[in-house]
């Protein structure tokens, strides 16, 4: 025990300031042992030492989660990806979809891989850690590392590609991350395996932002050129040898990959694009694909019950978002607001809507799938009576009729018929307007946008690891995504004391603040976030995903 | 002012057409093809009408835990994918095609009649270009057409009826302008001519009668066409929409499920669109084969 | 004879004209901002506007007509908003998937509609007659999504006789090509089949109640000879010619079959193209699905005209 504490000790005093805090908290029981890891690999404590303080300390090891087990697999072979087509040009820069980001994910490498469990992953970055006031962040950068050209790789590239997402003037699809974080020219390479990154504002979960959550970041070279759907040029585990648009992308194992321990065992993989979830399960059905890499839980009645078919999912933090336009009559009311979110019955819609695999969420976006979330606010259930009370005081007692606009994909235009169905019980009228999703989105500019203008809507939004892209764009007063235009200044203090905030009690301390604060107004209603689901033949083995649908196929192979 | 001739030349002609009309009546009540589709025709009109006072459930109610069970006592064909019972919302599916079919066909029968009667009635350049135009315009699929014109203004029932309506109206014009062209020369159109009625007169009053039977047939085909293209807009996504409980609409919203074993909520909707269409199809043989005696 | 060829083609290349016009205005009715679709929420109104300059869009439309019209007699559509790359490269792959669809559909449907047409016509009024009349009737009713999805889960799930999807794997022959491209067809297939039947049996039926028959028939030819010497050839060219009209419809079939079995044809990049609303895309697309369709009937008219004597001379009413 001795021997133990001054080995802990003597590990402590390696880690930053930040580091030692989420040590404490979990030696003190205040977090569990998942959100230990989690945490402490944001604050910068290597896997290793955090195993081995995890070990150490009072909560109980928890179960490996189903799926995750690793299978022996053979080396060789060729597999098929059955996935969604990416809607635009495979451009780092400019992808936003799932299918774009799924593909980046394979060929390029991020500085950190946020997997399943939301805990970091060191990939091209070896360890991080930050200033006190986590202004500042310094990433080690692994050495050894070379792009699929063979030019090798430094802190410089990684400086580069950083800042390349960071200007504005390259309209980066990071920059939704990056507003208000990180301006151009933030990150500097000190030498060439130290990569500093100066914020504009403090940020705690920082590595977060520059890890494979944030899709866009595969690490280009310093001298990319804007022409990566032609080079397909990064780190990653594949390598592209052809790429034909809305069809198929073939890769084949990228022999000089970085880890040796995970030179993926399969000599070819196909990403193959479907566009619908349909003919993606008929073509795992069918044996045309061993893998997909997402079908839609509300559409996966079949898979769930076929034998011959392996579910691999991931908690998730996607969700939809209900605006209800709190500038707008009927809405301007906060009572209205809270009826309508009071006439849906969640559990319902978890279990009919998307097979149970989703949880529950309290009209915040702090999810039960993130640590910081302070769970001992209440959820919200059901309650047609007090709904209508709620109208009722408001003036609205012989209810009123809204139009919900929304656009046509997966699971979304049933969910808007269940919310009609919802209101229906509380005498509100809803109209669907029901369009595509080029439609819906439109420009997405406030005024020439459906999504941003108008009075309720239904919007899908992807996983994130930490919270911190749904509490500020949707939410904030000046949010470019504010589609419910919610201007409340508390919130936007509140938010902006979260996101610099480092230490997990403290953060959950706020987030108890901001889910009460989100409950009594209301502005969005956030009903469920649901898992990512994939699925497999029984004979392929060790696929992961993570919750953003990219596939970890490093250690994917055929089961021998 | 029209001359004296007029009273006496026209009643004989009319009592002609209406005997002529009874026999083929009697005819189109006779014919085994007809009745048949009637009968279907038939069916589903009253089911449009009913709508949902002959629904056992309301066909908007979901139930999403009780969702896609199977056919049983108390949901004779089944729940979909929300758990609405399947039964009535075939019942009332009828309404919504039964309604938007028609007035697109109507709204094309309309425009294209008036566009044929013109241009054969007139011939010569006005003729020619129009025909050119049409030409032009039915080089593209009626699917294609309406497909791009609804992503472009928007799904809603209007829009489908204008576009139906609209992709429609040339192929009709076709069909009447050759049917004019066989009348135009004849010499009850001569006389009208010479009498110096007014050109809408001739058109409308003289010609028009005459060149009913091929409109009638062309209008039932047409008929059988525009449910047959609106199931498919639907089903595409783009026709009528959520949470209607349209045919091809339902198909589109549980075909996904089929491979897990769950047919009832896309295989009903679909024999409800065969049968309907089978239906005007029938009722137009039966018409055009009596037209063509 | 060569008046009329002149004539007819001179026709179809005013059509042509006409087509490209109703094209380019239509694609001018979908509403957006080219350049802010292009560089996304984020950029400047200033970026925005400089590349609608540098693309054209913001001249007078006859103007960007015949920028557009010039490009694309030389196959030029432009690029792609969406995938940034240029039209034509997306659209020749998937004209050649979707002629090899269409192809296999027709090498099916052609001899089957004939042969059950004549049989028919042969066994005028009795029950096989209506068996195919009938039957012919309900496949032509029954929409393509229908047909294709119950024919997916019978024969590609429930016995395992064709692959679920239509593009085979890269690199495949020209055999296993055909194999995915069977349970596509089909759909096709059923829909085309009655319609085909149809005009087959009433070419024979016509050319049965000819007087050329009657007067082989008095020669003392023997029943056999008539049909396979006289009756056939004089009822199924006709025929042949006018179901090449057909490709019309078989391309608006092709947008539904396409999706369904997530075939990289015409129809899935029209589809695709339209819900993205990329519309140089969707323009090419829509041109070039007109342009299929009226150089088949111009085939289909000259090889009936050659066939048929009497057009020929009447002239073009």
């Amino acid at each position: 025990m001795d021997d133990e504490q001054s080995r802990i000790d003597a590990l402590r005093r390696k880690q930053s300031e930040i580091g030692n805090h989420v040590i404490d908290e979990y030696f003190s029981g205040h977090i569990s042992r998942r959100n230990f890891l989690r945490a402490g690999s944001v604050a910068g404590i290597s896997i290793p030492v955090l195993s081995f303080l995890a070990a150490c300390g009072p909560a109980p090891a928890p179960s490996t989660p189903s799926g995750s087990s690793s299978v022996k697999i053979k080396r060789g072979g060729h597999a098929a990806v059955g996935c969604l087509p990416p809607a635009t040009a495979l451009d780092p820069l400019k992808v936003d979809d799932e299918g774009g980001l799924l593909l980046l994910s394979q060929v390029g490498e991020f500085l950190s891989w946020s997997g399943s469990s939301l805990v970091l992953q060191p990939r091209v970055a070896q360890s991080w850690s930050s200033s006190s006031d986590a202004k500042t962040w310094t990433f080690k950068i692994r050495k050894g590392i070379t792009f699929h050209d063979g030019t090798p790789l430094t802190a410089k590239d990684v400086a580069a590609t950083i800042n390349l997402h960071a200007d504005p003037a390259n309209g980066s699809n990071a920059l939704s991350v990056f507003k208000g974080v990180l301006a151009a020219g933030a990150a500097t390479a000190v030498d060439d395996v130290t990569l500093r990154v100066e914020l504009e504002a403090a940020s705690g979960n920082f590595p977060y932002l520059l890890s494979s959550d944030n899709y866009n970041l595969i690490i280009l070279p310093a001298n990319y050129g804007g022409d990566f759907s032609k080079t397909f040029n990064s780190c990653g585990p594949f390598r592209v040898t052809s790429y034909q648009t809305g069809q198929r992308m073939s890769v084949q194992r990228n022999a000089t990959y970085w880890d040796k321990n995970f030179i993926p065992p399969l000599d070819t993989v196909d990403y193959d694009f479907y566009t619908d979830d349909q003919s993606r399960i008929l073509a795992l059905q069918g044996k045309t694909v061993q893998i997909v890499s997402h079908f839609a839980a509300s559409d996966g009645q079949a898979l769930f019950k076929d034998p011959n078919v392996k579910i691999i999912d991931s908690r998730s933090a996607n969700h939809r978002q209900v605006h209800m336009r709190n500038d707008m009559e009927p809405f301007t009311d906060k009572r209205v607001r809270q009826a309508m979110a009071l006439a849906l019955n969640r559990p319902d819609l978890v279990q009919g809507l998307l097979n149970g695999k989703a949880q529950v969420a309290n009209d915040s976006p702090f999810f039960k799938v993130y640590p910081s979330t302070n769970t001992s606010v209440a959820q919200r259930e059901q309650n047609l009576t007090k709904a209508k009370q709620l109208l009722q005081a408001a003036g609205k007692g012989s209810g009123f009729t809204v139009q919900l606009s929304t656009w046509r994909g997966f699971e979304i235009p049933d969910y808007a018929q269940l919310i009609q169905s919802s209101a229906k019980k509380i005498g509100v009228t809803i109209n669907l307007n029901i369009v595509d999703e080029a439609t819906y989105y439109g420009n997405a500019v406030f005024g020439q946008s459906i999504w941003l203008d108008s009075l309720m809507g239904i919007t899908d939004y992807g996983h994130r690891a930490v919270p911190n892209v749904f509490l500020g764009a949707p939410l904030v007063s000046d949010g470019p995504w504010n589609a419910a235009h919610f201007k409340n200044s508390t919130y936007d203090g509140l938010v902006a004391q979260y996101v610099a905030t480092a230490d997990l009690s403290t953060q959950r301390r706020i987030a108890g603040q901001i889910e009460t604060l989100l409950l009594d107004e209301t502005p969005i209603i956030f009903a469920y976030n649901y898992d990512a689901t994939g699925a497999t033949l029984p004979n392929i083995g060790n696929v992961r995903m993570t919750g953003d649908f990219q596939l970890d196929l490093r250690s994917a192979g055929f089961t021998s | 002012m029209s001359t004296a001739s007029v009273p006496v030349a026209r009643p004989r002609r009319v009592d002609a057409r209406r005997s002529a009309l009874a026999e083929r009546l009697t005819l189109l009540l006779h014919s085994p093809t007809f009745l048949i589709g009637a009968v279907i025709v038939l069916f589903w009109i009253v089911c449009a009408i009913g709508n949902t006072h002959l629904t056992p459930y309301d066909p908007l109610a979901t139930n999403p835990l009780g969702k896609l069970r199977g056919p049983s006592p108390q949901h004779l064909l089944g729940t979909d994918s929300l758990g609405r019972d399947e039964l009535s919302r075939v019942i009332a599916g009828a309404r919504g095609i039964l309604v938007v079919a028609p007035l697109a066909t109507v709204l094309g029968t309309a425009v294209g009649t008036a566009l044929g009667l013109v241009t054969g009635y007139f011939g010569g350049l006005v003729d020619e270009s129009l025909m050119r135009l049409v030409d032009a315009f039915l080089a593209v699929p009626v699917v294609v057409v309406g497909l791009v014109a609804l992503v472009a203004l928007g799904p809603s029932t209007i829009t489908v009826i204008l576009v139906i309506g609209v992709v429609f109206a040339p192929i009709i014009a076709r069909t009447v302008r050759a049917a004019v062209l066989s009348e135009r020369d004849k010499e009850y159109i001569q006389a009208a001519r010479l009498r110096r009625e007014r050109t809408p007169y001739i058109l409308f009053v003289e010609l028009l009668p005459n060149v009913m039977g091929p409109i009638l047939v062309e209008f039932t085909v047409r008929l059988g066409y525009a449910i047959f293209t609106i199931a498919t807009l639907s089903f595409l996504g783009f026709g009528i929409q959520p949470p209607a409980p349209d045919w091809g609409l339902s198909i589109y919203e549980n075909y996904v499920y089929i491979t897990g074993g769950y047919w009832w909520p896309v295989l009903f909707p679909a024999i409800a669109i065969a049968s309907l269409v089978v239906g005007v199809n029938l009722v137009s043989d039966a018409i055009s084969q009596v037209l063509d005696r | 004879m060569a008046r009329f060829l002149i004539r007819r083609i001179a026709f179809a290349v005013i059509t042509l004209w006409l087509l490209s016009v109703l094209v380019f205005l239509g694609a001018h009715v979908l509403p957006g901002d080219v350049g802010r679709r292009i560089l996304g929420a984020f950029a400047s109104p200033r970026a925005v506007a400089n590349l609608d300059r540098q693309l054209g869009v913001d001249k007078p439309l006859p103007v960007q007509y015949l920028n557009w019209l010039s490009g694309a007699v030389r196959f030029n559509f432009g690029s792609s908003l969406a995938y940034r790359q240029p039209v034509s490269s997306l659209l020749g792959p998937a004209l050649l998937n979707s002629l090899k669809l269409a192809a296999v559909a027709f090498v099916i449907v052609v001899p089957l509609g004939v042969v059950g047409g004549v049989i028919a016509a042969l066994n005028r009024g009795r029950p096989l007659d209506r068996i195919i009349t009938v039957s012919g009737l309900s496949g032509t009713v029954v929409p393509e999504f229908v047909s294709g999805i119950v024919l997916i889960l019978l024969l590609g799930i429930v016995i395992r006789l064709f692959p679920v999807t239509a593009t085979a794997p890269p690199g495949s022959g020209a055999l296993t090509q055909l194999y995915y491209l069977i349970l596509p067809a089909l759909p096709l297939v059923l829909v085309l089949f009655g319609y085909i039947a149809r005009i087959a049996r009433a070419g024979m039926i016509d050319a049965l109640d000819a007087d050329y028959t009657r007067t082989a028939y008095l020669k003392g030819l023997s029943r056999r000879t008539v049909i396979w010497r006289h009756v056939l050839r004089n009822a199924l060219l006709p025929t042949i010619a006018v179901i090449a009209t057909q490709t019309g419809y078989l391309i608006g079939g092709l947008v539904v079959i396409e999706t369904i079995f997530n075939y990289h044809g015409i129809g899935q990049l029209l589809f695709t193209a339209a819900q993205q609303k990329d519309f140089p895309l969707i323009q090419a697309t829509v041109m070039v699905i007109g342009v299929v369709y009226l150089v088949a009937t111009l085939l289909a008219d000259i090889t009936y005209s050659l066939l048929n004597p009497r057009i020929r001379l009447g002239g073009a009413r």
